[in-house]
C-alpha cells in the first residue's frame, strides 16, 4: 500500500516511547481522504500490542470534555490487563470552532504531560493546517499522508475484483482509479457498487456514475477567485469555499498587489478591501438631523406651500413643524399624509407635528403583529412538510401559495386535505384566507 | 393510496415502488439490484428539486421492507434539523439500534438537504456512517454535492439525478390528466414544462391549481397561476425602488420577509429573474445590478442579517431608478 514513508515515520515515533515519553508526545497524522491514515494507525497499534482508545467527532469535544475524558486517559499507562495504551483522536478538521470551543487548546494541553502516545489524525492538506491547528504543530511530530497513486490505486481494485471472482474491464478499473483521485477508499466504494449481483464488469456499466467533486486547497481557491471571469463567479467559489472569511480576507489582501501590478487597478482593488473592513466599525455619522430637515422641507414644498407658512424647529426628540396659520381641510390633509409617510405624526391639542429623530424598528413590531398568522404558517407548513417530503421552508415558499389557490377552489377537495393533514379550524382559517 | 394522499395530486401519484418509477431509469435498475442483494451502500443522491431523488429511497425502502418501511426508515430534513447536536443525538441513537423483525439487518437514515448541514456537523456524520454501518444505511439528498465534505462523498456511492427532459415530463402530466380527466390544450402543457423547469411537484401543483380554477388549461390559466404567488409581491417591491420610494419599497421587503416567511435566498432568486425579465432597465444596470445581487448572496451565506442585506439591494435599484431618469 502507498505512503510507506509516512508509516514507517510513523513506526519509529511509536518505537520512541520506550520507559520515558519522548519529545514529542504526541503524532499529527495529515493528509487527503481515503489514503489510509486511520487504517495505518490502527494497524500499528495492533501490531506493537497497544489498546487503541478512539475518539472522533461524533463524540463532543467541547474543552471540558475533551479534559474529562482525555486527560483521564492520558494518566493510565495501562490497561487492566496491562497492555499498553495509546490514544486516536480521528477527524480533527472537524473539531468545530463553535459548539467545541477551546477544544484545540485542551488537546494541546493534555499534550505536554500525557504519559501514553496520541495521534492525532486530520483530513487536511498542509496548507489548511496553518491556524487551527497551530498550537498542536510545535508539539507534534508531523505526517503527512499523500493521495495513493493511480498505478497502486487500480493494482488495489485488480486484486479485490480478482477475489471477489468479478472480472472488471480494464477500461473501468482506469476510470475507477483515475475518478479517486488518489482516494483509495472511495475507489473500492465504487468498484463495489458496480460490480454487485454481477461476474463480469463492462465499461457500459459505469455511465451512469457521477464525479465526486474535489474541494480545492486555499491557493486553488484564490486562484479561482483571481481568475474568475465575473464577480458572481468570485462569489460563488467564496461561498462554496469553506474557509473562514478572516483567512480569505488576509489571503487575498496578501497575493492582490502580486495579481494586480497596474497602479491604478491596484489601488481600486486595496481601496475596497479597505473599506470592507472600515466598514465593519464606523460608527454612525450625525448628519441625520441635516438630512431630517431637508425631507421636511421637500414634503411642504411637494404640496405647494411656502416654508414661510410654517415653523420648523429641532428639539430634543426630533423636528417639531408647526403651520403658523389654519392649512384648511385639504392641505392639512394632504400634507398629513406626506409627513407621515416620512414617519411625523399630528399632536392633537398642540398642533403640529413631530418627526422624531429615531424611529423605533420597525422589524419588531412587524413580527409582533404578524405573530398570530406567522404561527398558523408554521404550524400548516410543518404538517405539509412532513406529508410531502419537503423542508418547512420549501413548504412556505413552493408548496402553500399554490396550495391556498388549490384550497379555495373547491370546499370538497379542501375537506380532504383537512383531513390528510390533520389541519385545525385556526389552520384551515390560514389556508382559505 | 389515493385516499391516504387527499386532494394533493404531488402526492397521490409519486410513485410508490421502484416499479412504478419512469424516469431516471439507469439509477432506478441499479436500486433494484440492491433491494434484490438486500444490501446497500450508504448512497449520495444528488440532483435538482422535484426529479425522483426522495421518491427512489422511499420506493426503495417500500420494496425492502414492505408496507412496514417507517418501522425501518427515519426521514430528517436537514434544514429543519440542521446542527451539530442532531448529529450526535437524534442520528446516533437511530443508527446505533439493530433493525428488530425486518428482512434486512439494517434500517435507512435519509437525509433530505444534506448539502444544507454545516461542515461541522457533517464531520459529525461522517464517522457515525462508519461506525453504525452494520445497523444503519444513509441516504443523503442534496442538490449540489460541492457542499457535501469530501470524506463523505468518499464513503457514499453517489447517483447523479438529472433534470426531466420535455418528454418525459410531459409524459408524466399527461398521465394525470387522464386520470383526473381534466382538458388541457398543447400551449397549457408547454407552460407547464417551461415555468416548471423540469420539477415534476411544481409542474404537478401548478397543473392542480390551474385546473382548479379554469374548466380548459391553456398557457394563460399556467401564468395566471404564477402571477398570484410571491412574485407579484417582488415585482411591486423592484417598481418602488426604482421610483425612488425607499422606504416603501422596504415595508414590501418586510412583508415578504416577515409576513409570508419566505427565505431570503429565495426571494434573492425571484428578485434576480424579475431583475433579468426587466425592460425598464437599460443592460449596464443589469450587469451591475446582477453583481450587487451575487454580492447579497454571498454576504448572506456569511451570517449576515437578510432584511439589512435584501435592502441594500434596493438602495441600488432607486439609484438605477435615479440616474436613469
Amino acid at each position: 500500500m502507498g505512503n510507506r514513508e509516512a508509516v514507517s515515520k510513523l513506526n519509529k515515533w511509536i518505537k520512541s516511547w520506550g520507559k520515558k515519553p519522548p519529545k514529542k508526545r504526541a503524532a499529527f497524522v495529515y493528509g487527503p481522504p481515503g489514503t489510509g491514515k486511520t487504517a495505518a494507525v490502527q494497524a500499528l497499534a495492533t501490531e506493537k500490542g497497544y489498546d487503541l482508545l478512539e475518539i472522533n467527532a461524533s463524540d463532543s469535544r467541547t474543552k471540558n470534555r475533551i479534559e474529562e475524558v482525555l486527560g483521564k486517559a492520558a494518566g493510565q499507562t495501562v490497561t487492566v490487563f496491562g497492555r499498553p495504551r495509546m490514544i486516536l483522536l480521528d477527524e480533527m478538521e472537524g473539531v468545530s470552532g463553535q459548539k467545541d470551543r477551546g477544544g484545540i487548546t485542551a488537546i494541546s494541553n493534555v499534550i505536554k504531560t500525557t504519559r501514553i502516545p496520541i495521534v492525532l489524525v486530520a483530513t487536511t492538506v498542509e496548507e489548511n493546517m496553518e491556524n487551527k491547528f497551530r498550537p498542536l504543530r510545535s508539539k507534534a511530530t508531523l505526517i503527512e499522508f499523500q493521495p495513493v497513486p493511480f498505478g497502486e490505486v487500480y493494482k488495489s481494485l485488480e486484486r479485490i475484483a480478482g477475489e471477489n471472482g468479478v472480472k472488471v474491464h480494464p477500461e473501468v478499473l482506469d476510470t475507477l482509479a483515475s475518478r479517486s483521485q488518489g482516494d483509495l477508499r472511495s475507489a473500492i466504494n465504487d468498484l463495489e457498487t458496480v460490480a454487485k449481483g454481477k461476474t463480469k464488469v463492462d465499461p457500459r456499466d459505469i455511465e451512469w456514475m457521477g464525479e465526486r467533486d474535489r474541494q480545492d486547497y486555499t491557493p486553488n481557491i484564490i486562484n479561482r477567485i483571481f481568475s474568475a471571469r465575473s464577480l458572481w463567479e468570485a462569489r460563488q467559489t467564496i461561498s462554496q469555499s469553506m474557509i473562514p472569511y478572516e483567512d480569505l480576507f488576509d489571503w487575498i489582501y496578501e497575493n492582490l498587489p502580486l495579481v494586480i501590478d497596474e497602479p491604478g487597478e491596484r489601488l481600486q482593488a486595496l481601496e475596497t478591501l479597505a473599506k470592507a473592513d472600515v466598514y465593519q466599525k464606523r460608527a454612525r455619522s450625525s448628519n441625520y438631523r441635516l438630512l431630517m430637515m431637508k425631507q421636511v422641507h421637500a414634503a411642504i414644498q411637494r404640496n405647494g406651500m411656502p416654508l414661510s407658512n410654517f415653523q420648523t424647529t429641532e428639539t430634543r426628540d426630533g423636528v417639531m413643524i408647526k403651520p403658523i396659520r389654519w392649512l384648511g381641510r385639504d392641505k392639512w390633509g394632504a400634507l398629513n399624509g406626506e409627513l407621515r409617510g416620512i414617519g411625523a405624526s399630528w399632536t392633537y391639542g398642540q398642533n403640529f407635528w413631530v418627526l422624531p429623530y429615531f424611529r423605533e424598528p420597525q422589524t419588531k413590531w412587524r413580527y409582533i403583529t404578524t405573530y398570530h398568522s406567522r404561527r398558523k404558517m408554521k404550524a400548516v407548513a410543518a404538517k405539509l412538510a412532513v406529508k410531502t417530503h419537503t423542508s418547512t421552508q420549501g413548504a412556505i415558499t413552493e408548496t402553500i401559495p399554490l396550495l391556498r389557490i388549490i384550497y379555495n377552489a373547491d370546499q370538497e377537495n379542501a375537506d380532504k386535505i383537512d383531513a390528510w393533514l390533520g389541519l385545525e379550524d385556526k389552520e384551515q382559517d390560514y389556508l382559505s384566507c | 393510496m389515493s385516499t391516504m394522499s387527499g386532494g394533493m395530486w404531488a402526492e397521490k401519484y409519486r410513485p410508490q415502488t421502484l416499479d412504478d418509477m419512469t424516469n431516471q431509469t439507469e439509477i432506478v435498475s441499479r436500486l433494484k439490484m440492491f433491494v434484490q442483494e438486500k444490501n446497500l451502500p450508504h448512497l449520495l443522491f444528488v440532483g435538482p428539486a422535484g426529479v425522483g431523488k426522495t421518491t427512489s429511497i422511499l420506493a426503495l425502502a417500500r420494496d425492502l421492507y414492505g408496507q412496514g418501511y417507517r418501522n425501518f426508515t427515519l426521514e430528517l430534513n436537514a434544514s429543519d434539523e440542521r446542527g451539530i447536536d442532531v448529529i450526535r443525538e437524534k442520528v446516533k441513537n437511530f443508527a446505533r439500534t439493530a433493525a428488530i423483525a425486518s428482512p434486512v439487518s439494517f434500517k435507512i437514515l435519509i437525509m433530505d438537504e444534506a448539502d444544507s448541514l454545516t461542515s461541522a456537523a457533517q464531520h459529525a456524520l461522517r464517522r457515525t456512517m462508519e461506525i453504525y454501518t452494520r445497523t444503519c444505511r444513509f441516504c443523503l439528498i442534496g442538490n449540489y454535492s460541492e457542499n457535501i465534505i469530501d470524506p463523505i462523498q468518499s464513503r457514499c456511492s453517489i447517483f447523479r439525478f438529472s433534470p426531466l427532459d420535455e418528454k418525459d415530463m410531459k409524459a408524466y402530466i399527461m398521465n394525470i390528466v387522464k386520470r383526473e380527466q381534466i382538458d388541457i390544450i398543447e400551449e397549457g402543457l408547454d407552460a407547464v414544462y417551461q415555468a416548471s423547469g423540469g420539477d415534476l411537484r411544481k409542474a404537478t401543483n401548478l397543473l392542480q391549481a390551474a385546473a382548479a380554477t379554469k374548466d380548459v388549461i391553456d398557457d394563460v390559466s399556467i401564468y395566471e397561476v404564477l402571477g398570484k404567488v410571491s412574485p407579484e409581491r417582488v415585482r411591486a417591491m423592484i417598481q418602488r425602488s426604482l421610483k425612488g420610494d425607499f422606504l416603501e419599497a422596504r415595508e414590501i421587503l418586510r412583508e415578504l420577509l416577515i409576513d409570508q416567511g419566505l427565505a431570503p435566498d429565495d426571494i434573492i432568486r425571484m428578485v434576480y429573474s424579475e431583475l433579468m425579465r426587466n425592460t425598464v432597465l437599460s443592460e449596464q444596470w443589469k450587469v451591475k445590478l446582477s453583481d450587487k445581487v451575487g454580492e447579497v448572496d454571498y454576504r448572506l451565506t456569511q451570517g449576515a442579517r437578510p432584511e439589512i442585506q435584501l435592502s441594500t439591494l434596493l438602495a441600488h435599484l432607486a439609484l438605477a431608478g435615479e440616474e436613469m431618469k
